[in-house]
């Protein structure tokens, strides 16, 4: 681990950390091997990329895939909680904190030999910023103008006061790709990408496989160490699981929780849970009877059993959330008091309310979805026991979220991942009205959370910053805007002469330091 | 012998109203289907702006009968649309699988025949003996066990435990192909097999009852070459109409295994794009299995004429 100055430091950090927890140890903590050069890494997951064009496709397979090949200015730490410089050296920002100028790695090419200056970096992140209506354009909302002051130096001109501008340069949509697309339309461009990242596209076969090959003109020197990674499309988990015991592939991307522990006894195979920003909850729909009401949703939220559900679920392999920010993002609170599971509690909630006996309502769940099914059916189960009748109405991941993006529902099982490391992202989305989605679509609307959330946007001292957030978790909290269900990892299954995977808790991963061993 | 295939011509010109009906139910039924797939391109996080800019790039704002027109008069340009998944031209994405899957059916139907024939053979010289006892038992296991589970079984022992076989995939040179693709296709024959050993054991039976085989017999004809010569060909009749009928249900079949095999088939190809709700995929995908089955038909009705020369379908009375 000697990605970058201080990753040796983090890397023990994180070792630590996960030996206090009580995991088994990381790849990445074999910090004894020498790295070797070559081999060729095999990924069997559930589906294949769909599109490099990384300021518009919105599946996470796509997106880390596209990370190998196309790099951003900055980068999140192994823990999530961090940014690091990565083609970007430094900035320094204005003393009215509204412009960041930029000093970029005078090292760095395209896999193509062309030099990265600042030229790029503009286009890069104006092509982005104008997909604000198809794609991810919106994340660069704050950026009022990017200008070229020289080779190496970028200027950002902000529209208003932003903290969580730097963790924006850390999206995958701001990856630096070459100016006017070295002359190709974007279609073209992104059928076969020219970056800066540590591979190539060696051959993409949609829907089978998708290859990369070492990029030799890497500025990392030495790196990467593998030849070649592949990602296969292994629709079925027991078959991605038999490939990993057969020795055909290396990766097991999302192993079921049900054999999860079971493969780790395999010889020759590890298991790992590496935290993740995924938090499930139940959605209420706030412009609706009688999720309206504040004490029919503590109710609800102090009825479930979180611990039961971990169990049930996720055989174990998460925690009990207790906030809507989750542990691998930063400024999550784990003192913050969520609603945990009372059953008295919730029985007077319910008395409080306007449904004192209770009421019968629905539960919507996406079908096809087991872990989302079961979890239906405890919650139901749970809710029986205060007088509220639950029907749960499945239907298709698309007609589900529908049915979630124009308010037709009661309650529904929802959730969400971080892309950026900073908590900005997600607490817009789900606590203010105007932040693109009526807030995660539940209709929340409370004006105190609203300012503590503008306010934190905007504060730069990270004391004061965590103060707000932590006030913010408390308050939605005790509003149960949602009812918070658990905290899951991100599980693989590798062969363990992978060395060096580590996976951050926005879920994506450097391929540039992990090897194979003998 | 040219005026006995005549009857090709006028099946053809038959097939056409039911590969017509196919493109009617399947175009139909996808669109039956809850959800949109504009917001299944674009994800979780997508705007509604983005949501309905995408609907109206992908036509989808269109009447729905609108929508079929238009898919028809694509259709009779090779053009079968793009692929909402992969944004480019459906048909290019199942040419790239189809011949995935017909090399697993052919596989499939040659293992089916080396399955077969020799036990079949084995059983109708030795009617109610324990060897024909042995080859019936073998097909009354082989048609109870799940064609899934025939699969993870194989997988387990043979590809896990053995690794004499990959567990799954397709492999990038032709030695690799059949080499990815034996255990799928001996999992589909272990299933097909049984249905093809008990007509040919039943038909094989009957031959070597009939006259002409005694006559051959007399003449000294005996063991392989009787067998060969004289027995299997018209043996074999039966057995190709039902080979014919389960050509069907093994591409069907070939989905499931594809899932289990992870093998990149139209199987494959029809699974993913029904959870993404890739209309132009479903479409393009089950026209060409409805296509397939039809000249699968024909293809049948064409080796029976050539193996027996007393079938003429161009015949008066029979078309």
């Amino acid at each position: 681990m000697t990605r970058r100055p201080g990753a040796a430091i983090a890397a023990l950090g994180v070792a630590a950390a996960l030996l206090l927890g009580g995991c088994t140890a990381t790849a990445s903590g074999s910090t004894n091997d020498k790295p070797v050069r070559g081999g060729d890494l095999v990924f069997a997951r559930a589906t294949g990329v769909t599109s490099l064009d990384t300021t518009t496709v919105h599946n996470n397979v796509s997106i880390f895939t596209a990370e190998q090949l196309m790099e951003t200015l900055f980068t999140v730490s192994d823990d999530g909680k961090d940014i690091e410089p990565w083609l970007a050296t430094g900035y320094e920002i204005s003393d009215d904190e509204l412009t960041y100028s930029v000093t970029l790695r005078d090292d760095v090419e395209f896999s193509n030999g062309q030099k990265m200056t600042a030229e790029d970096v503009k286009f890069s992140i104006d092509q982005d910023t104008k997909t604000a209506d198809t794609g991810w354009g919106y994340i660069n909302e704050a950026i009022k103008e990017v200008s070229v002051v020289d080779d190496l130096t970028v200027e950002f001109e902000l529209k208003y006061v932003s903290t969580p501008f730097l963790a924006v340069l850390t999206m995958f949509s701001n990856q630096i790709v070459p100016k006017d697309y070295a002359g190709k339309s974007a279609d073209e461009f992104y059928e076969n990408p020219i970056g800066t990242g540590p591979f190539v596209l060696d051959e993409w076969k949609k829907g089978q496989y998708f290859k990369v090959v070492r990029n030799e003109n890497y500025w990392q020197t030495d790196k990467p160490y593998l030849d070649s990674v592949q990602w296969n499309v292994v629709a079925d988990v027991n078959t991605r699981k038999l490939q990993l015991q057969g020795g055909q592939v290396q990766i097991d991307v999302q192993p079921d929780w049900s054999s999860f522990d079971s493969l780790s006894e395999t010889p020759g195979i590890v298991t790992k849970a590496f935290e993740s920003t995924l938090l499930s909850d139940i959605a209420f729909n706030q412009e609706r009877e009688p999720f309206n009401d504040v004490h029919v949703r503590r109710a609800i939220a102090y009825a479930i059993d979180r611990e039961a559900l971990v169990d049930a679920v996720l055989f174990g392999h998460g925690t009990p959330a207790n906030s809507l920010i989750a542990p691998g993002t930063p400024y999550y609170d784990k003192n913050v008091e969520g609603p945990s599971f009372d059953l008295e509690k919730a029985k007077k909630e319910l008395a409080k309310s306007e449904y004192p006996d209770g009421f019968s309502t629905t539960l919507l769940i996406s079908s096809g979805n087991t872990e989302k099914s079961s979890t239906a059916q405890i919650i139901q189960a749970a809710l029986k026991k205060v007088g509220i009748d639950v029907e749960i109405t499945p239907l298709g991941p698309t007609a589900a979220h529908q049915a979630m993006l124009s308010m037709d529902y009661d309650m529904t099982l929802s959730g969400w991942t971080m892309d950026i490391p900073d908590p900005d992202q997600w607490t817009t989305f789900a606590v203010d009205p105007a932040g693109g989605s009526n807030s995660d679509n539940t209709g929340y609307n409370n004006p105190e959370v609203i300012a503590i959330n503008d306010k934190a946007k905007q504060e730069s001292d990270p004391k004061k910053r965590a103060e707000l957030y932590s006030e913010l978790q408390q308050i939605t909290g005790d509003d149960a805007f949602l009812a918070y269900l658990y905290y899951s990892p991100y599980g693989f299954a590798l062969s363990e002469k992978v060395k060096g995977f580590h996976v951050t808790p926005l879920g994506n991963y450097h391929l540039e330091d992990v090897y194979l061993s003998e | 012998m040219l005026q006995r295939l005549m009857f090709i011509p006028s099946r053809l010109l038959q097939a056409i109203p039911v590969v017509f009906g196919v493109t009617l139910i399947v175009f139909f039924m996808a669109h039956l289907l809850p959800g949109d797939p504009a917001q299944a391109i674009l994800g979780d996080k997508a705007t509604p702006e983005g949501v309905a800019a995408l609907r109206t790039q992908l036509g989808l704002d269109k009447p729905i009968w609108a929508q079929y027109l238009l898919f028809l008069a694509h259709i009779g340009q090779g053009d079968l649309g793009t692929s909402f998944t992969y944004q480019r031209p459906v048909t290019e994405i199942v040419l790239q699988a189809i011949p995935v899957t017909m090399s697993l059916v052919v596989f499939a139907l040659i293992l089916t025949l080396a399955i077969s024939i020799p036990l079949a053979a084995i059983a109708a010289t030795a009617p109610d003996k324990p060897r024909d006892l042995a080859v019936r038992t073998f097909t009354l296991i082989g048609q109870g066990m799940p064609q899934f589970w025939v699969g993870i079984m194989l997988i387990l022992l043979v590809a896990v435990r053995w690794r004499l076989f990959p567990v799954g995939g397709f492999g990038t040179t032709f030695l690799d192909h059949i080499y990815y693709l034996f255990l799928p296709a001996l999992t589909l024959a272990i299933s097909l097999s049984p249905t093809a050993i008990r007509s040919l054991r039943t038909s094989t039976i009957t031959v070597l009852g009939s006259d002409y085989v005694a006559t051959a017999r007399s003449k000294g004809a005996a063991g392989v070459p009787l067998f060969r010569q004289h027995v299997l060909r018209n043996a074999a009749m039966p057995t190709v109409s039902v080979i014919g009928v389960h050509l069907g249900y093994l591409v069907g079949g070939s989905i499931v295994i594809e899932k289990v095999f992870a093998i990149p088939g139209l199987g494959s190809l029809m699974l993913d794009a029904i959870y993404a709700r890739d209309f132009p995929t479903i479409q393009a995908v089950t026209l060409f299995v409805g296509i397939f089955v039809t000249l699968v038909g024909i293809f049948t009705d064409v080796v029976y004429t050539l193996m027996d020369p007393r079938v003429n379908l161009g015949a008066k009375g029979r078309a």
